[in-house]
């Protein structure tokens, strides 16, 4: 089977500030990459317009571009209008489902969306007393059994979960501890490990590290911008098939 | 003398909750009366906006901004999985 080159990059935060300059960062990714996968917090504020320039400079790349929306892209409340207009400008958004790509003869598998926190095994919280809390852990349950749904449903060769918070504590490294639960959740993690994924890619840790391992052994890869300080990264996925 | 964690924690919320910077990732340290800022941005302007909503925050102290600028550098290798 062919190789899959995925460039994959999160956090890139744009806003009228930035305007055209990581477009031009993106020149010439046909060549080095197959596909781009951006990991959330496409913009500082949440705001449409913001939404609207991040459009701008990711629609219209020779690859397709697999996107999902970060915390910041909540915060004004316009991520539905965000997730719309980039779809108009062609590309493809998850929220907390899937999609199939054929690249050179290989069906790419994408599930995933903008995940949430937690933290982490035997330091998390659990679904118990206030409704406060109760709310913020059933908003991870939630989504970690859509995205093992997502992954489940996926007819692919090469399967990949994108996402925006953390699903293990690895690519955490550099953070301070105490905020680990608002940096992600094993929930995520399980999800994947339960249903088998190749790779899962997050953002949302600008201080982590990049790479990872989940407890079932698929490789994570944290591709905050200050974390990679690359206008991307490439991994190449072989095609051993997924574990 | 506001004791310096408070005043540490109200920079950082600042930060994080005006719509000015909506910035999470910046580290602040108060040690007497000089407040520390650091991190990285993508760019000049949201350097200095980050010095403005601190200085609002914490008034009558000095502020130090060692916030660096984000280089984004070509890409690099790519990793075999
Ligand atoms: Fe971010
Ligand atoms: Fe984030």
């Amino acid at each position: 089977m062919n190789a899959l080159r995925v460039a994959a990059v999160a956090d890139i935060h744009l806003g009228e500030d930035l305007r055209g300059h990581y477009r031009k960062t993106l020149a010439g990714i046909e060549e080095r990459a197959d596909v781009l996968l951006v990991g959330g917090d496409l913009t500082r504020h949440g705001t449409f317009e913001e939404g609207r320039l991040v459009a701008d400079e990711l629609g219209g790349l020779p690859i397709p571009v697999v996107a999902v929306l970060g915390n910041h892209d909540y915060h004004s409340d316009a991520d539905q209008e965000i997730i719309a207009v980039l779809r108009d400008a062609g590309i493809t958004v998850l929220d907390d489902d899937a999609v199939t790509i054929p690249l050179n003869g290989v069906r790419l598998g994408v599930a995933g969306g903008k995940g949430f926190g937690g933290g982490f095994a035997g330091k998390c919280a659990s679904e118990f007393g206030e409704p406060e809390t109760k709310a913020f852990v059933r908003h991870t349950k939630e989504i970690a059994e859509r995205w093992r749904l997502a992954l489940k449903g996926l007819d692919a060769d090469t399967k990949v979960v994108l996402s925006h918070y953390s699903p293990v504590k690895d690519t955490l490294l550099g953070e301070p501890p105490e905020i680990y639960p608002f940096l992600g959740s094993y929930l995520l993690a399980e999800a994947a490990d339960a249903e088998g994924a190749d790779l899962i890619v997050h953002g949302h840790a600008h201080s982590g590290t990049e790479k990872g391992i989940t407890p079932g052994g698929i490789r994570v890869r944290n591709v905050a911008l200050p974390v990679i300080e690359h206008a991307y990264v490439v991994y190449c996925l072989d095609g051993e098939g997924v574990h | 003398m506001e004791t310096p964690q408070y005043v540490a924690a109200r920079v950082q919320r600042a930060l994080a909750e005006d719509d000015r910077t909506n910035e999470l990732g910046i580290r602040v340290d108060v040690r007497g009366d000089q407040v520390y800022l650091r991190g990285q941005v993508p760019c000049d302007e949201r350097r200095h906006l980050i010095e403005a909503v601190a200085r609002e925050a914490a008034p009558g102290l000095t502020v130090h901004n060692e916030i660096r600028l984000l280089e984004v550098h070509e890409p690099g290798e790519e990793e075999h999985l």
